[in-house]
C-alpha cells in the first residue's frame, strides 16, 4: 500500500509537470489553432536557461524558474513573430501543414543546437532543496514537493489570468472567434504573440522544475513532447482546464502502471505505448477529449 | 504547351543522366551514399505525394518504410521465401495496411491526422524495439543480400530505377483526373465532396499507393544496408524526409527527389562538422517554408522557363484590405 502511494504521490508531482507543459501547448492550440510541435523542445530550452541562470548568474534555484519562463516568453514571441506570423496572412496557403512544418523545424535546429552548445552530456542544476520530506507513509524528495508546489502556483495564476483579467478574457474571446473579437476591438495579432509567448513560457517553466529532478540533455524534451500531446487530445485540445487534469491523470496512470507490470524491459516500452494508443482511441472515438469545448471541435 | 522544348525538362534529363553517369567518376564511398540516397528519394518523392498533393500529413512514413524492411527480411528469414516473393507480398501487406489507415483517419485532417500518425509510429516502433523475439529489438536485424560481390553499384541502378519507376508511376496516376481530385481534396475537402469527388475513395487510394511505395524503399534498403534496427522509425528519421521534400519542393515529386539528393549529399559531405549539420537542416526547412514554400527545384525550374509568378496574385497585403465576409468556416 505504501509503496503504491508513494508511486501515486510522484506519478502526481510528474502530472502537475506535464500538465503545466500541456497548458502551454493547448493555450497556443486554443488561440493560434496551430499544435506546436515544437513544445518538446522549448521545455528543454527552459531547462538549460534555469541551469545557466543559477550557474552563470548565480540566481536561487526556485528564481531560475522564472528566468527561464521570461526567456522562453521572448523566445516564444520572437519566434511567432518571425516564422508563425504569415499564417494569419493569405501569404500562406496551407495554413495547418506550414505551421507543423517550422514547429516540426524548430524541434530539429533547437534539439541539434542544444547537442553542440550544451554538448551531449546530462547535466544537474543544484537541488530547490536539499533533503526529503517525510509524514507518515509519505517520503517525498524536497526538490519534487517544491516542484509540485510551484507548478501549482503557476497553473493557478494561470487559471486566474484566463478568467479573471481582461487580457485573459481577450485571449479566450480570439481563442472563440477571431473576427469576432476583432469587432469589439481585440487586436487579434497580438493576442497570438501573447498566447504564444505564454506557452513557451509555460514549456520552459515546466523544464526548469524538472531540471534538478532529473538531468537535463539536449533530447529530454522529447518524451514530455509526445505526453503533452497525449495529455491536450485526453484533455480535449484548447481546454485548459482539461489539461491540467490530463496531466495529472496521465502521471499517476503511468505512475501506478510501473509498479504493475512484471518483465521490466517489455513493461517500459508498452508503457510509452500505451500513451500513445490512448492518443489514437481518444482521436478516433471521442476527437473533442474529456473537457473538449464545442467550438474546438474537430473541422 | 505539349511539344515545346522547356529548360525545366532539360534540367530533369541532365539530373538523370548525371545520377546514372555518376558510379564511373564516383569511388566507392560514394556510390554507397548515393544508392542509401536512393531510399530517401523514394520515401521523399511519396510522402511529397501523400503530403504535398493529397494533404495527408502523415508521419507515419517512415513505419510503413520499416515495416517493408522487417517484412520482406523476415519472410526471408523465417519462411525461406525468396526475395522475388517476399518483395511483393511485403508491398501488397503494406498497401492494406496503408488502406486501412486510410480508413481510419478519413475523417481526421490536419494537426489530428499528423499527431494520430505519430502516435501509430511510436506504437510501431516500440514494437519493434519489445518484441525481441521476432525482430531482435534494438540489437539489430540481419538482412541477407541481394547481389552477391562487394560491389554498391548494383543496387544505386536499382535504387535509381526504383525512384525513376516509382516517379513515372505516380506522375502517371497525378496526370489523371485522380490528380486533380487528390488537389481539390487538399484544397477543400468538403467543396470537392460536394463536386461529386469520392473523397473517401481518393484519399484511401493515396495512402495505399505511398503505403506500397515506403514499403518498397524499406524493402530496398534493408537488403541493401543488411541490418534493420527500430531507429528507422525515429522521429528524426522522418524528420529528415519531411525535411528533404519540403526544401526540394513538396508539391513537386522530382523536386523532392532532388531535395532528398542534395539534403543527403550534403550531410555526408559536411560529417566532419557533427551536428552543426542538423542545425543548418532545421534551420533551412523553416527558412524554406517561411520564404519558399513551394521549395527549391519548382523555383529553379520556373526561373529556367522564363515563368515568374505573377505580381499580385496570392501576395494581397491582407492587413490592408478591408474584410468583407465573416470569419470563413468549414461546413462539417
Amino acid at each position: 500500500m505504501t509503496y503504491f502511494s508513494l508511486l501515486s504521490i510522484n506519478g502526481l508531482v510528474i502530472g502537475l509537470i506535464y500538465a503545466l507543459m500541456a497548458a502551454g501547448l493547448t493555450l497556443v492550440f486554443s488561440v493560434l489553432k496551430v499544435v506546436n510541435f515544437g513544445h518538446g523542445s522549448l521545455y528543454m530550452l527552459g531547462g538549460y536557461a534555469s541551469y545557466y541562470a543559477i550557474g552563470l548568474l548565480g540566481v536561487p534555484p526556485v528564481a531560475g524558474v522564472i528566468v527561464a519562463m521570461v526567456a522562453l516568453f521572448l523566445f516564444g514571441v520572437v519566434f511567432e513573430r518571425l516564422v508563425l506570423a504569415p499564417i494569419y496572412s493569405d501569404k500562406v496557403e496551407r495554413k495547418d501543414e506550414y505551421a507543423i512544418i517550422v514547429t516540426f523545424g524548430l524541434t530539429i535546429l533547437l534539439t541539434n543546437l542544444g547537442l553542440v552548445v550544451f554538448g551531449p552530456f546530462s547535466k544537474s542544476p543544484p537541488a530547490f532543496l536539499h533533503g526529503t520530506f517525510i509524514a507518515g507513509p509519505l517520503i517525498l524528495p524536497y526538490d519534487r514537493l517544491i516542484a509540485a508546489v510551484i507548478a501549482v502556483i503557476i497553473l493557478s495564476g494561470l487559471a486566474w489570468f484566463l478568467a479573471r483579467t481582461s487580457l485573459g478574457q481577450a485571449l479566450d474571446a480570439v481563442s472563440q472567434s477571431r473576427d469576432s473579437a476583432a469587432v469589439i476591438g481585440i487586436n487579434p495579432k497580438r493576442m497570438y504573440t501573447i498566447a504564444f509567448g505564454l506557452g513557451s513560457a509555460l514549456a520552459g517553466g515546466a523544464g526548469a522544475l524538472v531540471a534538478p529532478i532529473f538531468a537535463l540533455s539536449p533530447n529530454m524534451g522529447e518524451l514530455p513532447g509526445v505526453q503533452a500531446f497525449i495529455i491536450i487530445v485526453l484533455g480535449g485540445m484548447g481546454s485548459v482546464g482539461g489539461s491540467i487534469i490530463g496531466g495529472i491523470l496521465l502521471g499517476i496512470v503511468q505512475g501506478l502502471g510501473v509498479g504493475f507490470l512484471p518483465d521490466p524491459n517489455r513493461a517500459l516500452a508498452y508503457t510509452q505505448a500505451f500513451g500513445a494508443l490512448l492518443l489514437i482511441i481518444v482521436l478516433l472515438v471521442r476527437p473533442t477529449g474529456l473537457f473538449g469545448r464545442a467550438h474546438m471541435r474537430l473541422e | 504547351m505539349h511539344g515545346t522544348f522547356r529548360r525545366s525538362h532539360g534540367l530533369r534529363a541532365l539530373l538523370l543522366f548525371a545520377a546514372a553517369a555518376a558510379p564511373f567518376v564516383a569511388g566507392p564511398y560514394w556510390v554507397h551514399v548515393g544508392a542509401l540516397a536512393w531510399y530517401y528519394a523514394l520515401l521523399a518523392a511519396s510522402w511529397a505525394l501523400l503530403a504535398g498533393y493529397a494533404g495527408q500529413f502523415s508521419f507515419a512514413h517512415v513505419a510503413f518504410a520499416a515495416l517493408g524492411g522487417y517484412s520482406s527480411a523476415l519472410l526471408t528469414l523465417r519462411f525461406g521465401l525468396p526475395v522475388a516473393l517476399s518483395i511483393p507480398l511485403t508491398v501488397i501487406l503494406a498497401m492494406v495496411l496503408g488502406a486501412l489507415m486510410g480508413a481510419l483517419v478519413l475523417r481526421l485532417s490536419g494537426p489530428y491526422l499528423a499527431l494520430f500518425t505519430l502516435a501509430i509510429a511510436e506504437i510501431f516502433r516500440l514494437m519493434l524495439v519489445a518484441e525481441e523475439d521476432v525482430t531482435r529489438g534494438s540489437l539489430g536485424l540481419q538482412v541477407p543480400g541481394l547481389f552477391s560481390g562487394g560491389s554498391d553499384v548494383p543496387y544505386y541502378y536499382l535504387g535509381l530505377g526504383l525512384v525513376v519507376l516509382a516517379l513515372l508511376a505516380m506522375n502517371g496516376l497525378l496526370a489523371t483526373r485522380v490528380g486533380l481530385f487528390l488537389r481539390a481534396i487538399r484544397e477543400d475537402e468538403h467543396a470537392a465532396q460536394a463536386s461529386g469527388v469520392n473523397t473517401t475513395l481518393h484519399k484511401i487510394v493515396v495512402f495505399v499507393t505511398t503505403a506500397g511505395l515506403a514499403a518498397l524503399a524499406g524493402t530496398y534498403y534493408g537488403h541493401f544496408v543488411g541490418i534493420l534496427s527500430p531507429n528507422m522509425v525515429i522521429i528524426p528519421e522522418m524528420g529528415l524526409v519531411v525535411a528533404m521534400a519540403v526544401i526540394g519542393g513538396i508539391e513537386s515529386l522530382p523536386g523532392a527527389v532532388v531535395g532528398a539528393a542534395i539534403v543527403y549529399g550534403l550531410s555526408e559531405i559536411l560529417r566532419e562538422y557533427g551536428e552543426w549539420r542538423f542545425v543548418l537542416l532545421g534551420l533551412a526547412l523553416i527558412v524554406v517554408q517561411r520564404f519558399a514554400q513551394n521549395g527549391l527545384f519548382p523555383m529553379v525550374e520556373r526561373y529556367l522557363d522564363g515563368r515568374v509568378a505573377p505580381p499580385g496574385k496570392s501576395r494581397v497585403d491582407i492587413e490592408n484590405v478591408p474584410k468583407m465576409e465573416g470569419e470563413y468556416v468549414k461546413p462539417s
